[in-house]
Order: structure tokens, then C-alpha cells, then sequence
């Protein structure tokens, strides 16, 4: 194991199968299978208590799954424990060691591993560098700023060169200029070392920005596994849909079906495409959804599939959202670039319609 | 100067006295409880003691403070070391020590048992810890006795076991004190640890597991440089009552088997030699504030960089 950590020149693949977890007598994985790919940057997104960091924590083994498998490059691992497997973990807040400096927190991994004290050296100096930290290795690591101490807790778990980096929430405790940075400092490092990255978070834009592919969890279930392009434009159902970004969700029947295109009348009687996910029949109930951003607000005229009152107009410098309260009285809300500057045209109270661009609406699996 | 300063400054005056006068209960207890009595031994240390007890005041004699190191020879009035008291010094050292190590070994495993219980059992367990505190300790002695004596519960178990044919003598010797001296510690060595254990961050354990660390690389890497503080006060709450012990080496130990505070409590009482105690006391003092310079040195070293 120790031959092919050090030279692990691609990250390891992990496979989960049927993976159930019971604490007691509540359920926080419920037959979880998932692939994540050698190479790949996957996050898994869920609102707090899916069952994220507990998936996460069978990886790294500080959890046994009451049932299924956890495999690394297709070898079963689930009985190894935690320090038998070439997986490294980043804690939500660090859990740094106070009582070692920065060098020898980074080292700590390789020492155990028992590697000359000139390789340790040599490697930590190496990582001080990857996350600039050079000239740091001998400062408490207590004396830190909290991205700093982020970018140790890093360093000590890419030390080791470990086929998975496992990640927690990793930069939940940052404001928000420096976990923007960090992010794209992750995606570097990422791709730098060639190790697969397991990340999970309960920040949609974060999932968004870095991941190569993502798995949408709720109450223990994994809802949608894609690139975030899919989760985004293409959700396979309501959860996906309202967790990620802003949706308008409405009511719709289904007038006609042809290949993957349906049309589908709305509630003000206009019929517009839609794609769908699943099988629909025509005659059926179903749930549309529309981004904010691929509607138009404008004065009412036959090019408008929807019709309402502005209830509130909110600028927020780049963008202008307008929730709009439409005739059968739910809101849909519209969000519009600022291309120029001043005045929107509209106010509040206004009668507008509502336009979209094409092929823009998609049918929810229910 | 103007009167607003003027104002000022008698403002803080007031404010002086006032918190003088405030802190003069403390301040009155710590002299009466604590230093009074401490100069009164000092004084009476470096004076030439009476026939029947006491001493004569005014006489000042450094014969106690000699006495404590060395004797002199009856016959030919020459000074030698003294070395029954130096032995007796030594033992109560030894006997400290190991009772501190004894109560470390045992206590470790306890406190960590009990910080890794689910809260609400914590209570249980650390109330289970103290309920010996509820009794006597010369109660508990005459406990410990009860087990080790030669019809004891020891002995008759080991025999019955068939382990060994006759009863181990183990009354009357080192071991009956270092037996009894862990027992009736043990709890302060458990508190002190469990408190420090219970802070302790547990994913650093775990962080230290994923770093490939073994059980017990975790144990001497993270777990006892992070509790260091506590495995110290313990030390240090175990090692002080031991080294000046009086009731256990008295029941326990027997006459041969004496610690340094039935030495002392011989010198006011039958010895007759108040100067001699009074140094010997102060002898003990200061080995007590030996360990304590090192426990505050240490401390602050290690201890409060991550608390």
C-alpha cells in the first residue's frame, strides 16, 4: 500500500455500493451508490443532516456502513480502519494540531508513515511552497489567520500524496473574499496533483464553481448525480431544482408530446416547449420550472406567456430581480441584467408581461 | 493645577481606600490562616527548644535546623549526617513518586473512559469518582487495612485461588503505604485528567488516525501533549498530600515505615524537639514548592499556548 502511495501519479476511484447507515434509529444514508471517478473534483451538495458528511466519513472510515461496500479502485475497503487507507481528510474547522508547529503538523502524516526525516523535509517544504506558506513551516500553527490555518490543514492532508482528498465543508468558516479565493485555489491544487477530490458542502455556489460533477443529497438519498450544467439547467426534480439557485415553479398541462419536446399549457393559457426527464402524457399535471434569469419582463403584448403586477422590484448592482405576482396569484420572480446604467423602466405596482427565451422551460420528475 | 484634575485625583484616592478597605476581610484571613502561622513556625524553627515541649523564646539556636540533616554522635560530640531522618526524607520522596505514578496509571484510563461517555452518564461516573470523599480518610485507611492485613480480603483470596500457600505480609511495609496512599488519592488524580480530557478535541484524535497514526502513536503524539496540563495538576494534587501523608503511614506503615509528617508530628509530641518540627515543616514546604515551580514552569509551557 505504502509503494503505491508514493507513487500515486492519479487519484484513486471510489465506488459505494448500497451504502445504508443506521445510527441507532435514525436512518442517514439510505442506499447510496454512487462512482466517483479517479481524477475528478465531486461534491456532494445537500442542505445540513443529508447525510453528506456521514458518506464522507465511511470514505475516510470513521464510520462503518451498516450496509454495502466502500471500494477504492474497485478494492473493498470498508473493514480497513482509518489510518490503513491512502485517503487524507480536510476538517471542517481544521482540527489542527496546536501543540505542533505548521512544518510539523504538514509532516505528521509522512511521519507516521515512518519516511526518512530528509523526505518528511524535503515534501513539507514542497507543500509550504504549493500553498504559499513558505517561510511559516516553524510557527505555531495557533498564530495563524484562519485562511492560513485552511491552507496547513490542506497541506498536511496533501502530504502524504493520497489517492482521495476528502474535504468538509472545508471553507464554511472563511468570509466570503477569501473562500472565493480559496476555491479556485482548490480547483488548482486539484488539478496540480492529480488527486481525486471529495468535497462536500451545503453551498450551491461553491459546488457550482469547482466541481467536475456533483451529487445532489437530501434526507439520505442521493436525488441527482451530473456536471453543473445538469444539476443546474437540467434538474430531474423539485428538490434539485429549488435547492440550486432560484426557480420558478408552475403548474402546467401537457398539450402534446414529440421525442424529448412537449408543449405545455400554462395557467394564463399559454402554450410554451418544454423538455422533460421523464415519460409525460399528454393531458397530465405537471410542474414546470423557469430560472429567474431566462424570463424577460416587459409591457404586456402577445409575445408575453405570462401576465402580472411588479409587488417588488430589488437592485442588486449587477442584476435587478422583479417579483412579479401573476394572475392566478402566484409570483414569479425575473431577474435582469443591469447592461445599462439607470433606471429599469418600471415601478412598482406596473402591469407587465412576461417573455421567455427558447427552450428554457423543463418538466419536473415528480 | 485645576480643579477638575484636583477633583480627579482625590476621586482616586477615595477609590484606594475604599478598595483597601474592601479587600481587608481577604486580606486579614490570608494573614491569619496563612502567613501568620507559617512565620510563627519560621520563628520558632531558629529558636533553642525548652525541656518539656515549646520552646524559650528569645533564644535564638540554629541546633533545629541542624537537626534536620545531621545528629550528633553521643559519645564524642562530633556531627554526622543524620541518617534517619535523611532516609525517612528519602522514603516519603520515593513513596510520593511512585504513588504519583501508581495514581497516573490507574487515573488515565479512568478520566479517559469517563470524557468519552455521552454527557449526561459523565455525571454518574464523575460522582461515582468523589463518593470515597464522603467518608473519613482514617475510615478508609482502616478500609484499606481490612483488605490488605494478613486474614484479609487479599490474602484470603490469593489463597483460596491457590496462588499462594501463606498470607503475603504486606501490612507494616512500603507497599501498605504506596497501596494506601493510591487508594485514598486516586480521585484527585481522576479529576484534574477527566477535566482536561473532557476539552479535549476529538477531531484531533481522529484527524490523527487519518494522518496514519496507530492507537498508540495517537495516544503519546496528540492525546497526552494536548492533557499535559491535567496529567501535571493531577500530579501535582496526588504528589503534595502524599509527601506530607500522616494518617496512612501511621496506620498503614506501622513505626518502621515512617513518612516525613509522622516524623514531624514525633518531634511536637514525644520527641519534645518543637524547634526540630517546625524546621522539619518548612523543609517539607519547600520540597512542595519545588514540585510547584516545576508544575508552573511546565504549565505554562505546554499547557496554556492551546487552552
Amino acid at each position: 500500500m505504502t509503494e503505491t502511495r508514493t507513487t500515486a501519479a492519479h487519484g484513486g476511484a471510489i465506488g459505494m455500493h448500497g451504502i445504508k447507515k443506521w445510527f441507532g434509529n435514525f436512518q442517514a444514508v439510505d442506499d447510496v451508490t454512487l462512482d466517483i471517478r479517479s481524477n475528478e473534483f465531486f461534491t456532494l451538495l445537500g442542505p445540513s443532516g443529508c447525510g453528506k458528511t456521514t458518506l464522507l466519513r465511511m470514505i475516510a472510515g470513521f464510520e462503518l456502513p451498516t450496509e454495502g461496500q466502500v471500494l477504492l479502485d474497485g478494492v473493498d475497503i470498508s473493514s480497513l480502519l482509518p489510518n490503513q487507507r491512502p485517503v487524507n481528510t480536510v476538517f471542517q474547522n481544521y482540527a489542527l494540531f496546536p501543540h505542533l508547529t505548521v512544518a510539523e503538523n504538514i509532516g505528521f502524516g509522512l511521519k507516521m508513515l515512518g519516511k526518512p526525516r530528509s523526505e518528511i523535509d524535503s515534501v513539507v517544504k514542497d507543500m509550504l511552497k504549493l500553498v504559499h506558506l513558505e517561510g511559516r513551516g516553524g510557527n505555531p500553527v495557533t498564530q495563524l489567520s484562519g485562511g492560513q490555518q485552511q491552507r496547513v490543514a490542506l497541506a498536511r492532508a496533501l502530504a502524504p500524496r493520497p489517492k482521495v482528498l476528502l474535504l468538509d465543508e472545508p471553507l464554511s468558516a472563511l468570509d466570503l473574499k477569501l473562500r472565493k479565493s480559496m476555491q479556485m485555489e482548490l480547483k488548482r491544487l486539484q488539478t496540480e496533483t492529480g488527486i481525486t477530490f471529495v468535497f462536500v458542502t451545503h453551498d450551491q455556489e461553491e459546488a457550482l464553481t469547482m466541481s467536475d460533477r456533483i451529487a445532489v443529497m437530501s434526507t439520505g438519498t442521493v436525488r441527482q448525480v451530473g456536471s453543473p450544467w445538469d444539476i443546474y439547467d437540467r434538474p430531474a426534480e423539485r428538490f434539485v431544482a429549488d435547492f440550486i439557485g432560484e426557480t420558478n415553479f408552475l403548474e402546467a398541462e401537457v398539450v402534446a408530446v414529440s421525442g424529448d419536446r412537449a408543449r405545455v399549457r400554462l395557467s394564463s393559457g399559454a402554450e410554451i416547449p418544454a423538455t422533460f426527464p421523464a415519460d409525460v402524457t399528454p393531458g397530465g399535471k405537471v410542474t414546470v420550472v423557469i430560472r429567474p434569469e431566462h424570463a424577460q419582463v416587459g409591457t404586456p403584448s402577445p409575445a408575453s406567456v405570462l401576465r402580472g403586477i411588479i409587488r417588488e422590484i430589488v437592485y442588486l448592482g449587477t442584476d435587478t430581480h422583479f417579483h412579479i405576482r401573476l394572475e392566478d396569484g402566484t409570483t414569479f420572480t425575473v431577474r435582469q441584467q443591469n447592461a445599462r446604467s439607470g433606471s429599469c423602466g418600471f415601478s412598482k405596482d406596473d402591469a407587465v408581461g412576461i417573455s421567455l427565451s427558447d427552450d428554457v422551460a423543463q418538466i419536473l420528475r415528480d | 493645577m485645576s480643579g477638575a484634575q484636583e477633583a480627579a485625583l482625590a476621586v482616586q484616592k477615595q477609590d484606594i481606600r475604599s478598595r483597601w478597605l474592601l479587600s481587608a476581610p481577604a486580606l486579614l484571613i490570608i494573614f491569619f490562616a496563612a502567613v501568620g502561622p507559617l512565620l510563627v513556625m519560621l520563628l520558632y524553627s531558629f529558636m533553642a527548644k525548652g525541656d518539656y515541649g515549646d520552646v524559650r523564646f528569645g533564644e535564638f539556636s540554629l541546633d533545629g535546623w541542624v537537626s534536620v540533616f545531621f545528629q550528633r554522635d553521643i559519645f564524642d560530640d562530633t556531627l554526622g549526617l543524620a541518617d534517619a531522618h535523611l532516609s525517612i526524607i528519602w522514603r516519603s520522596l520515593q513513596l510520593s513518586f511512585f504513588t504519583t505514578l501508581l495514581t497516573l496509571i490507574l487515573g488515565f484510563p479512568t478520566a479517559y473512559f469517563i470524557a468519552t461517555r455521552p454527557p449526561h452518564s459523565r455525571e454518574i461516573w464523575v460522582f461515582l469518582v468523589t463518593i470515597p470523599f464522603w467518608t473519613n480518610l482514617l475510615i478508609r485507611t482502616f478500609a484499606m487495612q481490612q483488605v490488605i492485613r494478613n486474614e484479609g480480603l487479599l490474602n484470603n483470596a490469593l489463597i483460596w485461588l491457590g496462588v499462594i500457600e501463606r498470607p503475603l505480609q504486606i501490612m507494616y511495609t512500603d507497599t501498605a503505604n504506596l497501596l494506601g496512599m493510591t487508594y485514598v488519592y486516586l480521585p484527585l488524580m481522576v479529576l484534574p485528567l477527566y477535566a482536561s480530557i473532557e476539552k479535549l478535541d476529538f477531531r484531533l484524535v481522529e484527524a490523527g488516525y487519518d494522518l496514519y497514526a496507530s492507537r498508540l502513536q495517537v495516544l503519546r503524539r496528540i492525546v497526552i501533549p494536548l492533557v499535559k496540563p491535567g496529567i501535571i495538576a493531577g500530579s501535582i494534587l496526588v504528589f503534595i498530600p502524599s509527601l506530607g501523608a500522616y494518617v496512612i503511614p501511621r496506620v498503614l506503615g506501622g513505626g518502621k515505615n515512617m513518612m516525613l509528617g509522622n516524623l514531624i508530628e514525633m518531634q511536637f509530641g514525644s520527641g519534645r524537639n518543637w524547634p526540630l518540627g517546625a524546621a522539619m515543616s518548612i523543609t517539607l514546604m519547600a520540597l512542595v514548592m519545588v514540585a510547584l515551580i516545576f508544575y508552573v514552569r511546565n504549565a505554562s509551557r505546554g499547557g496554556s499556548s492551546h487552552v
